[in-house]
This record gives C-alpha cells, structure tokens and sequence, in this order.
C-alpha cells in the first residue's frame, strides 16, 4: 500500500493548522447577545482576526471571576458603577486615545462620568434604563396606570393583578425603584430610607409572582405575566417575540415619571489582556456609528454614540426608555457603588424581605 | 518481609490517586472555606487584605456574630432543611415501590427499566428545569385542568408555577433516580428464599415485607436519602427558577453572598454551617441506621 497520500495528508493539515494557531484573536467578554454578528463578522474582516467571545449574565458574575485571578480577556463591557470597582481595583489598562479617533462620536452627556472622570479606562458602548414593561391589552382592560412605580408597589393597583407581576431579582434595582417611588435619590444611603424602603417592598411582595431577572421576557411574551420591572432592552426583546409569535396584545415599556435607574455600559480593557493593540482597534471601531447602531436595531439598546443616530430605525429613535427626551433624562440616575457595610446592611434587608412571609 | 514490600506499594498506587483527588479537591477548598469565614471582605469582592495598611491582622469574628445576630439566617436554615426532608421522603416513597418492581421483574427487563430511570441525565439539568417551566404554566393542561376542577367548586384559581409547589416538585423529580439505584442495588441481592420461609411460617404480604424486606432494605434506604438529601439542602437553581417571593433557599442565600453583596467570608460561613448540618444529619441517620439493624439483629 503506498503512504504517500496519506503522509500527504498530514501535512496539508499541519500547515493547515498553522495560521489556524498563530491567528490573532481578541478575547471578548460580553453580556449575552450584545454584539451584532453582522458587527462581529466586519470586525474579523477588518482586523484580519477572531473574536472569540464568552459571556457573563451580571457584573457581579464579572467582578468575581475577576476577583478569583481570571485572566485572558482583552475587552470587558461593565456597568458604570462597576467600572468604578474595576478602576479602583486596579484591574484595568489606561486607554490610548490617539488610538480612538471614533471617541469624537460619543454624546458629551455620557462621558466624564464620577465612574471613570476623565474616561481614562472607558468609553461608553451601549445603555439601558431599569422601567416598567406590560402587556398593553391586559393593562388597559384593568385600567391601571403604566407610567408611575405605584403600579409594581401599591396593594390598591397590585389586588388587580395579583400573580401575574414580577421584579427583578436584584436588591439594587429593586430598592432603586422603591427610592424613586418613595421620592429619594436612587443612591439614597440613609439607613432609615432604606428600611422605609424594605417595609415598602415587604408589603407588595404577596401580591407579585416573583422575583424574577431571567424567564420575564419569555413569560411577558406568552402572556403568563402582565406586568414587570425589568430592563428597557428585556422589554424591547419581549415585544419582538411576542410580534414575531402573531400575539394580539404588545409588550410595552413604561418610563416611571417619578425617574428610573440608567446603567451605561462601558468598554474597558482588562490589565492583563494578551492583545492590547487588538483591544484599541476593536473599541474605535464600535465607536463608528454604524457598527454601535446595528446593536440598537438588534436590541433596543440606547445608544449614546451621536453617528449613530442616522441609522437607527425611526421607530427605535421615539422611544422614550431608549433615547431618554430631556425631561425624562433628568430623572434618571446611574447606580453608585455601596461600601462593604453599606452591602452587608443592605443584604440583611434583602434576606429579611425575601425571607418574609 | 521483602514479599509484604510490593503489596503495600500496590495499594498505594491504586489507592493514592483518589485520595490525593479528594484530599486536593475536598480538603483544601474547604480549608481555604473555613480560612475565608474568619476575615473581612474586600471592597471589590475577595477578601480585604491580610495585614491592614495601619499592620493590623484581618482576623475577626464579625461573619459568626452576623449568622446568630437575628433570627432570619437561621428561618432559612430551618426552610431549607424542611423543603430537603420534604425531599427526601416523597423519592422515598415513590422509588420505594419502583425500585421492588424493578428488582423483581425478569431479568432481561431489568436493564431496560434501570435505563428508563437513568434516561434523564442525559439532557441538561437546567432544560429539564425549564421544562418543568412549561408544564405548570398557567396556560398549560395541567393548571387548566386543576383550575377547572377547583372552579367547579367555586375555589379560586391557583398558580402552579413561581410557588413552593414548583418548586418540591421539581425537587423530587430531579433527586428521584438517586433514591431508586441504591434501592435497586440493595433490594436485588435479598434472598427469595427468607420470604418463602416466612410465608411457609404463615407470615401475610404486609408482615413479610415490614419484618424482612424492609429491615434488610435499610442501608439502600440510607444511602439514597443521603444522596437526596444532601444536594436538595444546597441547591439554588431550582428555587431560583421554579420559586416564587417566598421561596428563597439557604443556597439561593449563600449565591448572593459571593456575587451580589460580593461578601466572601459570610458566604463562607453560610456554606461551613450548610456542611455542618450536612454532616450532623447525615451522621444522625447512621446511628439511627446502627441502631435499627442491631434492633433487627436482636429480634
């Protein structure tokens, strides 16, 4: 038998696999489904690299793996106030912004935040604001308000939908809104505040369904759950599947007029990243705006990169919970890191409440 | 004495290995566990540093005086402990039968039942809990047919799903193969023979199996609800899936130390006391377990 073809084969494949293992990858680690493939697959072609992408559900997920000594990520995409923790952590690369030209796009409202002043780490990518998402048909036959936090709070509107709210399963989203509806400052730390606050949720909570941070959009969509607080994109997300089933009612989003929470999301460059050249190229390029509009139209994300405006859809733009008008801007307000005792005290009411019966 | 030298050197290097796997992978993780209870956290998750800035040590009592400083830790404890009981005696009872008829059927069924028992592992534990989703939706069957039975009566309809319903349930349903296999594998090797004495001495079916088949059943008893037990007590995915406001476990407790309020030592601590009760219990159980077969040993 000749081996020729055989040794042939070999290798064809080794030097196959050569580029394959010297190809130049940029580490990504990402929430879920916050990136276009269409935008991913641009960026490969431009960067003649791979993206390779993993993915984490919340920032505290982020913040502990990295607490633990994960390495490897080039760019990261945190929350505001856990850029601070990251800044303040010293876990994060200074950028270099002769190498992020697109950094002109971003809406000056959304730059030298307290987070990161100066934006020596990070540059905005994407946001989302934490209101109130219904099912338009079942609120408007209960006749209950759709733009005020009494709604997810108050027994007298709660006895009407009974069982079929939910909130989100995060102590600072939720004591977040309890502040708002209460007339206090999202970032409220007095203690008395709070427990004013955990009364007012320990009153409310026999009537919801839940709480509930990843099966609302779903429930929302096959009509199980009428009412929820949740994120703005969540929301976007429900709606969309719901039209996209042929359901008769529409999933809405709700802004509370008494404010809400703002969480921008922001791209930073972990300290350890292998390619920190990969990194900058990547950053500057979701800083264009058609790259940082194709995330909108595929989420309902708002965008805080003023290019990009020209091509997001007319639809999209209307909306007040993704591109907030000046008035409703003005109450919204992005979380703030708590101190250690702060997040002990507030855990204890958080177990207290979930603990109640 | 030289021929004793190989033998020993055997065992070692059959043996060695999984104790070094348990010693690396059990002990010190716990050891790094009990370490953790006993310092303060760090601002950004992690523990604060060891020596202070001003050279103080971090060590300090702070996360125990927590546990015991209300009453609330200890309510989920003892919910915790309740849904796992729960747990345990409900696969009790309904692996109890099914592992008898399996045990008893003719051999060449055998294989094919304890394959229909195993058959659910092969898909992913959270599918199967979000299947359980879909089943007890309230536009499902099951909660329609419920809901209209109950209306019949003029009840009020009821919420299956997000409830401490969903939630034992999905429990049992998950943790049942591991209370049928130990059956099984203990109810297979008693010997007809003892029944067939029995009923020759005039023994009827209840008293045959009171008397002889369940005191012999007994260590199969205790080592699926061991297996049961202990990973019902732990678990946080279910209830935080399944459960509704109420139903917040000591695992769900322990999840949000780590990742929400970024606490390390007192989720080491939650999580020490977890493997205590654990432990305790489990102990508990076999010397209980010792007792009842010296009892039959004696009668």
């Amino acid at each position: 038998m000749d081996k020729r073809p055989l040794a042939a084969t070999l290798l064809a494949l080794a030097l196959l696999a050569l580029p394959a293992a010297a190809a130049d990858k940029l580490h990504l680690y990402n929430w879920n489904n916050y990136i276009a493939p269409e935008t991913v697959k641009r960026f490969e072609a431009e960067c003649r690299c791979e993206v390779v992408q993993t993915y984490y559900s919340d920032n505290e997920e982020l913040l502990a793996k990295l607490a633990a000594g994960a390495k490897g990520y080039d760019v990261l995409v945190p929350t505001g106030n856990t850029v601070e923790a990251l800044v303040k952590g010293g876990q994060l690369l200074p950028l270099d912004k002769s190498k992020l030209p697109n950094l002109r796009n971003v809406d000056p409202a959304y730059l030298n935040t307290p987070f990161d002043p100066g934006n020596r780490y990070s540059t905005p990518y994407a946001m989302s604001t934490t209101i109130l998402g219904y099912n338009d048909e079942k609120m408007k036959e209960l006749g209950l308000p759709t733009d005020t936090w009494a709604v997810i709070f108050d027994p007298r509107h709660l006895a009407k939908v009974k069982g079929r709210v939910t909130v989100l399963d995060s102590s600072a989203e939720l004591f977040a809104a309890a502040f708002k509806y209460l007339g206090y400052s999202a970032n409220d730390v007095d203690e008395k505040h709070w427990r004013q606050a955990a009364d007012l949720i320990k009153k409310a909570k026999p009537y919801w369904a839940a709480f509930n941070a990843s099966s609302y959009i779903k429930e929302l969509t096959v009509g199980n759950i009428w009412l929820v607080h949740g994120y703005s994109n969540d929301i976007f997300q429900a709606n969309q599947d719901a039209q996209a089933a042929g359901r008769k009612f529409r999933i809405l989003q709700g802004m509370p007029k008494e404010g809400a929470v703002l969480a921008v999301d922001s791209m930073v460059i972990h300290k350890g990243a292998p390619r920190p050249d990969l990194a900058h190229q990547f950053i500057n390029f979701m800083l264009d705006g058609r790259n940082s509009a194709d995330l909108t139209n595929l989420i309902g994300s708002g965008n805080p990169n003023l290019d990009a405006a020209k091509s997001i859809s007319p639809e999209l733009k209307a909306l007040p919970a993704v591109f907030p008008p000046k008035d409703v801007a003005a109450k919204l307000e992005q979380l703030k890191e708590l101190t250690t005792a702060q997040r002990r005290l507030r855990n204890r009411l958080w177990t207290e409440i979930k603990a109640a019966r | 004495m030289d021929a004793h030298r190989p033998v020993s050197w055997r065992k070692w290097a059959v043996g060695g290995p999984p104790l070094a796997y348990l010693v690396v992978f059990f002990a010190i993780p716990t050891l790094i566990m009990a370490a953790a209870s006993f310092r303060s956290p760090g601002e950004f998750g992690g523990l604060a540093p060891l020596v202070g800035e001003d050279g103080s040590l971090d060590i300090t009592l702070e996360s125990y005086v927590r546990l015991v400083e209300g009453t609330v830790y200890l309510e989920v404890f003892v919910k915790s402990i309740a849904y796992a009981l729960v747990t345990t005696l409900a696969c009790l009872a309904l692996a109890y039968p099914l592992a008898v008829l399996i045990a008893q059927s003719p051999r060449k069924y055998r294989d094919l039942m304890l394959l229909l028992v195993i058959l659910p592992f092969w898909s992913n534990f959270l599918i199967r809990i979000y299947a359980w989703m879909i089943i007890l939706g309230p536009n499902a069957a099951l909660a329609k047919a419920i809901n209209g039975v109950r209306a019949v009566f003029g009840a009020e309809p009821v919420s299956l799903l997000f409830s401490s319903f969903a939630v034992l349930v999905c429990l049992v349903y998950v943790h049942l193969p591991f209370m049928v296999l130990p059956l099984y594998a203990n109810l297979e090797k008693h010997d007809r023979a003892l029944l067939d004495a029995a009923q020759d001495l005039g023994a009827n079916a209840w008293r045959r199996f009171w008397r002889i088949t369940f005191p012999l059943s007994l260590p199969g008893v205790y080592a699926g609800a061991a297996l049961v037990f202990i990973p019902a007590l732990g678990i946080f995915a279910i209830p935080d899936i399944l459960g509704g406001p109420n139903d917040t476990l000591i695992g769900n407790l322990i999840k949000q130390q780590f990742l929400e309020t970024r606490d390390w030592p007192f989720g080491s601590v939650l999580s020490i006391v977890l493997t205590v009760a654990a432990l305790a219990l489990a102990g508990l159980a076999a010397w209980i377990g010792r007792r009842g077969s010296a009892e039959v040993a004696r009668a």
